[in-house]
């Protein structure tokens, strides 16, 4: 697995005969290319048909984000895994009714489950106050088995997420990271600022590790396809939320690693993560990715990235009738 | 879900072959288009192997649904030849040459097959007898049974799997 770059400098980025070189203003950086999986772009860049070409045949993908830290959308080299049966086996399954539901279920229901282990993770250090919200949850998820739409079973999902936000300040302690409720476009506070900044984030590293793979990233399950340029990274950050940007958010500001000095009013309302915040929370999401577990079934390492390529393989295997999808459970 | 069988039959060539004596699974993943891992370390080094060893021998040769890796002429005969990261699978790289020789037999083309393996510094010369024709009937066959199967053959631990460039998408 290669690295993830992430450039916040203002420059320009080239070919160089067969390597990618970033000037900026402190001169220039050789990116190795064949050693890395994606870019990540949040500074101010330029660049030409000539690097871009480059990028499709190394298969990098390219990823922009806006001077709010907002993902603007991503370059995606050209599909470069086709594999028609798949396509068409996954389009079958979203046309499914049965099977769709299906995979929606298995997806939230995952999400719960992960959510009920951040929540349990707390309790066992002695917060008491968060039982009532593990069992809205567990209640919740009893009800997946009886839905069966979609939009039922997103219902339930956001219940059970209302139910987990709620637990947010008690895990926080509030004060100047108190939640209130969830706000997007723009975030109100700052705790809403750090969960889209991150989930966007879980978006993008979905999207480029489904990119890896033969499934195709616009046809999702839980999330409609129809409203969306991409929707089944949306379906696979569900899983990882939780146990990645939630338990991150916790640590930097349980830590005080993060502080509101990293925050400034956006000019049209809205709160944003400032550039020095916004370094701080992607080098903590880079660990955490880089971060292993012992895989049982791989009998080998494997990284929380790697982790979400193996849950993308796994609905692979789910659609094409080979092993049951069960998503990734944290085990602490 | 039921992947349907397509109505084209699958295009047999040397690699399908070759997979066809390592792991059934392969062959259907294969002829569906799905691919293995690229960024496996094994596939980077045998195809860095491939790209390095006999540079001055013609590479890459396409002949029908097959791509040979070496094409020269030695005493007059024409001789195939095949590289091999290792002799670890010497009679799957047997089977494929011999289904090499087997496509040339069938353009009233003799040739000799020669499996290359740089790393050990050895050859092995390949033969094509009536019985291997025979046996590689029977494997076209099988190749074809499998590529029609609804779902993959279920995944099943074998001594290649742990060099194996699928082993990622089987063991997830």
């Amino acid at each position: 697995m290669g690295k993830t770059i992430y450039i916040f400098s203002a420059g320009e980025l080239k070919r160089k005969e067969n390597t990618v070189v970033f000037e900026g203003e402190d001169g220039r950086k050789f990116l190795p290319v064949e050693t890395t999986d994606e870019l990540m772009i949040f500074g101010e860049v330029s660049l030409n048909k000539r690097f871009l070409e480059f990028c499709t045949v190394s298969h990098v993908p390219l990823h922009f984000f806006n001077h709010h830290g907002y993902y603007q959308g991503s370059y995606s080299p050209r599909e470069f895994l086709n594999s028609g049966a798949t396509i068409l086996a996954q389009a079958a399954c979203y046309l499914d009714h049965e099977k769709r539901v299906d995979i929606a279920r298995r997806i939230v229901c995952g999400a719960m489950e992960n959510m009920a282990v951040v929540l349990n993770y707390y309790r066992r250090r002695g917060n008491e106050s968060l039982v009532s919200m593990l069992s809205n949850i567990e209640s919740y998820k009893g009800k997946l088995d009886k839905s069966d739409s979609v939009a039922e079973i997103m219902g339930l999902e956001g219940n059970g997420r209302e139910a987990y936000y709620s637990a947010f300040d008690h895990i926080t302690g509030g004060g100047p990271f108190a939640f209130d409720v969830r706000s997007r476009r723009p975030p109100q506070n700052r705790m809403n600022a750090l969960i889209s900044f991150l989930n966007s984030m879980c978006y993008v590293t979905a999207l480029s590790q489904i990119y890896r793979t033969h499934l195709d990233p616009r046809i999702g399950f839980l999330h409609e396809t129809n409203f969306r340029r991409f929707s089944l990274n949306l379906d696979v950050a569900e899983i990882f939320k939780p146990i990645l940007v939630d338990r991150i958010i916790f640590s930097l500001i349980n830590k005080k690693v993060i502080q509101a000095k990293h925050f400034e009013d956006g000019p049209s309302g809205g709160i944003y993560l400032q550039e020095s915040g916004r370094k701080i929370v992607v080098s903590a999401w880079e660990e955490r990715l880089q971060q292993t577990i012992d895989h049982p079934r791989l009998k080998r390492k494997v990284s929380y990235r790697g982790l979400m390529r193996m849950e993308v393989h796994k609905l692979e295997k789910h659609i094409l009738g080979d092993q049951t999808y069960e998503p990734h459970i944290s085990g602490w | 879900m039921a992947v349907p069988c397509f109505s084209e039959p699958p295009r047999i060539g040397g690699t399908l072959v070759w997979y066809f004596s390592i792991c059934h699974r392969e062959v259907w993943f294969m002829s569906h288009g799905i691919e293995p891992d690229r960024e496996d370390d094994f596939l980077v080094m045998g195809r860095l192997i491939d790209e390095n060893s006999y540079r001055r021998d013609r590479h890459s040769v396409s002949f029908g649904d097959n791509r040979f890796d070496i094409v020269k002429v030695e005493d007059g005969t024409l001789v195939v030849g095949e590289v091999k990261k290792s002799s670890r699978s010497i009679d799957a790289a047997r089977l494929q040459l011999a289904h090499y020789l087997y496509d040339l037999w069938k353009d009233g083309i003799i040739a000799k097959g020669q499996l290359l393996f740089p790393k050990e510094k050895r050859r092995k010369e390949v033969e094509l007898t009536e019985e291997t024709r025979h046996r590689l009937d029977g494997v076209y066959e099988e190749i074809r049974e499998i590529a029609c199967m609804a779902a993959p053959p279920k995944a099943v631990k074998n001594r290649f799997c742990s060099v194996c460039a699928y082993s990622d998408l089987c063991w997830s």
